[in-house]
């Protein structure tokens, strides 16, 4: 996450019906004398969690149970997230970069910003890089090549089944140099329905394959997510972060939207002047609609 | 004033040298000769200890953050869905460093133009399970993926097998993988000797990676010897010996060698799963010192062939403190023995050549 020079102190939290598994897991890092690893707290305690914190990965919350409706899921990680988002205002380093991973993302970041009004409002993001890498992934399939030569889709939005994946400043590097991807796949039709889809419904497919879902990969998008935040994104790439909307493209500010950001010095800038043709328009402004219905409901459910 | 004039004329040489270097090397990283990927099978991909190795494989932890990998997963017929979805989840990691993954059923397919096979896969230990019973069933399995080896693989192929019961496994694949060089033939006690250093490290308050040359002699078993008799500990000024730091022979000779050997019973009660992470995360270790080399005057724990070494019978895959450098492993010679020690490391040296007589009884 931090890259192979960067020394760790862990802080992990769960709830205390986990409590012996997390120790568990306490172990297992001691058993793995990781040289990097200078320090492990396995606690049930928020604030002793949130004490001194530089980077929170926050991938707790209440899991979505059958039969839940969205207002019940949502009402219970609204008050998880306004009770971490004071422990983490209180005690947690004052340039604390937050991560939210648990869904609903979008919501549970912008919850977290009201009620931590003292952390920067920039520093808090939600999980898209793994719809932005998923959308690599199947490029790179479709194409076969090293998807280490595609690069700059963009993840729009929401982090649910309205995100929109979008091609049209994408590239692939080949040896006649870097070329559009939508010149290369030839296949509009594909580009806009199947492979929108399938990316959407990637963890779906996950789930059914492997019975459980994707840990792996989310885990390994989380560090993509913060080691370009803190150490840069490579010359000419982009990639995806849900980040505080500021107007940018014409999405109503104060939402936590997934925008394609380059990094610099520990801070991320939204990628300006790209052209939205009109069917990219729509989608942006759907999954905005929804972000704007989800913050109505979560703050219903505060009142 | 001729001597000036000649020294002159060297420093001026040796700086264009040195200029023309750093020139050449400039031009040279443009060209992007990246290292040929090396082929990585992991058997058994599907479980928990695949599912954590291979993204630590395919981050560059096990062979080094410049070197490309193409990833073999195996596993038996009913987990193939499960090994699919593994597959995606690689796919989804975009990890730059991947440069393959081919998830199968299929051993011959799995093994071709392998150069590391990492064995995680083999008939589990049903409870109740004695260690005869268990080495019944994986005689057949070893001796499978050694013919498949021996056929498909690279002929410099190296082997860490971590599948219970390791070193008995590992000693079948042997047997049927004559093309193999037996030192390519390896286990996994480095979980151990990683356990034995965190426990003197909890016991002395210091970081473990302060902590060096611990020993794990033997079978990767409940008769494993973990001995601290030669291990140190980094304390800024040089190195002390465990043993003077601990001052208690006692914990030394009993409490410590009980918690290393019951430690994965306790990630078990704690987790009520195995420890998956640790046993990946050595397996990662073992392989990169293997390959990279040990550091200087740290050694490391490694199942290998055994050679008489130590008055321990030859023709047993046994652990041994062993250096690594350029690919090769030796041990780690002269190092005294006590009479305590001798008993242990004697032991565990019975207990393997039991499971090999019974391993050969299941093969006639």
């Amino acid at each position: 996450m931090l890259g192979p020079e960067q020394p760790v102190i862990l802080h992990m939290l769960d709830i205390p019906p986990a409590a012996e598994a997390l120790n568990g897991v306490k172990m297992e890092l001691v058993d793995a004398a990781f040289p990097l690893l200078k320090g492990v707290i396995a606690s049930t305690d928020a604030v002793e969690a949130c004490t001194d914190v530089n980077v929170a990965v926050m991938v707790g919350g209440f899991p979505r149970k059958e039969g839940m409706e969205r207002k019940d899921v949502m009402s219970k990680n609204v008050s998880i997230y306004k009770s971490q988002a004071s422990a983490l205002e209180k005690h947690a380093a004052k340039d604390c970069k937050v991560l939210v991973v648990a869904n609903p993302a979008n919501t549970n970041a912008l919850i977290l910003k009201e009620f931590a009004p003292s952390i920067t409002q920039k520093n808090i993001t939600c999980l898209t890089r793994l719809d932005h890498n998923r959308a690599l992934g199947q490029i790179s399939e479709r194409l076969s090549v090293q998807v280490s030569d595609v690069k700059n889709v963009i993840i729009w939005g929401n982090h649910s089944s309205t995100q929109y994946p979008d091609v049209n400043h994408a590239t692939v590097k080949t040896q006649a140099g870097e070329k559009p991807v939508r010149e290369l796949v030839k296949d509009d039709e594909w580009l806009n329905s199947a492979f929108i889809t399938t990316v959407q419904q990637r963890g779906a497919a996950i789930i059914k394959a492997r019975k459980l879902s994707s840990a792996l990969s989310a885990a390994s998008s989380a560090c993509d997510h913060i080691r370009d935040w803190v150490c840069a994104t490579p010359e000419g790439y982009w990639v995806s972060m849900g980040v505080y909307s500021d107007g940018s493209y014409n999405i109503p500010a104060g939402l936590i939207y997934s925008f394609p950001v380059t990094c610099c010095n520990g801070e991320w800038t939204i990628v300006q002047g790209l052209k939205i043709d009109e069917f990219s328009r729509k989608k942006l402004d759907l999954t905005a609609q929804e972000l704007t219905e989800e913050k109505t409901l979560a703050y219903s459910c505060l009142s | 004033m001729e001597n000036l004039d000649v020294l002159q004329k060297v420093v001026v040489l040796l700086g264009c040298l040195y200029l023309s270097w750093r020139i050449v090397r400039y031009i040279w990283s443009f060209l992007d000769v990246g290292k040929d990927p090396v082929i990585v099978l992991v058997t058994g991909a599907a479980g928990q200890i695949g599912y954590a190795l291979v993204p630590m494989i395919a981050r560059g932890a096990m062979l080094g953050s410049d070197q490309p990998v193409i990833l073999h997963m195996l596993d038996i017929e009913p987990a193939a869905d499960i090994l699919e979805g593994v597959k995606m989840e690689l796919m989804d990691g975009a990890f730059p460093l991947l440069k393959g993954v081919i998830a199968t059923t299929d051993v011959n397919e799995a093994c071709k133009g392998v150069d590391i096979a990492i064995m995680l896969g083999g008939f589990p230990r049903r409870k109740g399970m004695g260690t005869k019973a268990l080495i019944s069933k994986n005689v057949g399995i070893y001796k499978t993926q050694a013919l498949a080896l021996e056929q498909h693989a690279d002929p410099n192929c190296k082997v860490l097998v971590v599948a219970n019961p390791a070193n008995t496994n590992a000693l079948i694949l042997k047997e049927f993988a004559p093309s193999i060089p037996e030192e390519n033939i390896t286990c996994l006690t480095r979980l151990d000797h990683n356990r034995a250093l965190s426990q003197i490290s909890a016991n002395l308050n210091v970081h473990v990676g302060d902590v060096k040359n611990v020993i794990i002699w033997g079978n990767h078993s409940s008769t494993h010897y973990a001995d601290a008799n030669h291990a140190t500990v980094d304390i800024g000024v040089g190195y002390k010996s465990v043993r003077e730091l601990v001052a208690n022979d006692h914990w030394l000779d009993s409490e410590f060698i009980t918690s290393v050997q019951q430690r994965g019973d306790a990630i078990i009660k704690a987790r009520r799963l195995s420890s998956a992470l640790s046993a990946a995360s050595a397996a990662c270790d073992h392989m990169r010192d293997w390959i990279l080399g040990t550091p200087k005057g740290t050694w490391v724990s490694m199942g290998v062939y055994s050679d008489g070494s130590y008055g321990i019978q030859p023709g047993l895959i046994y652990s041994f403190p062993v250096t690594c450098e350029k690919g090769v492993w030796s041990i780690v010679q002269g190092l005294n023995i006590g009479e305590f020690e001798r008993g242990k490391m004697d032991d565990s040296a019975r207990e393997l050549i039991e499971e090999k007589a019974w391993a050969y009884s299941y093969l006639h």
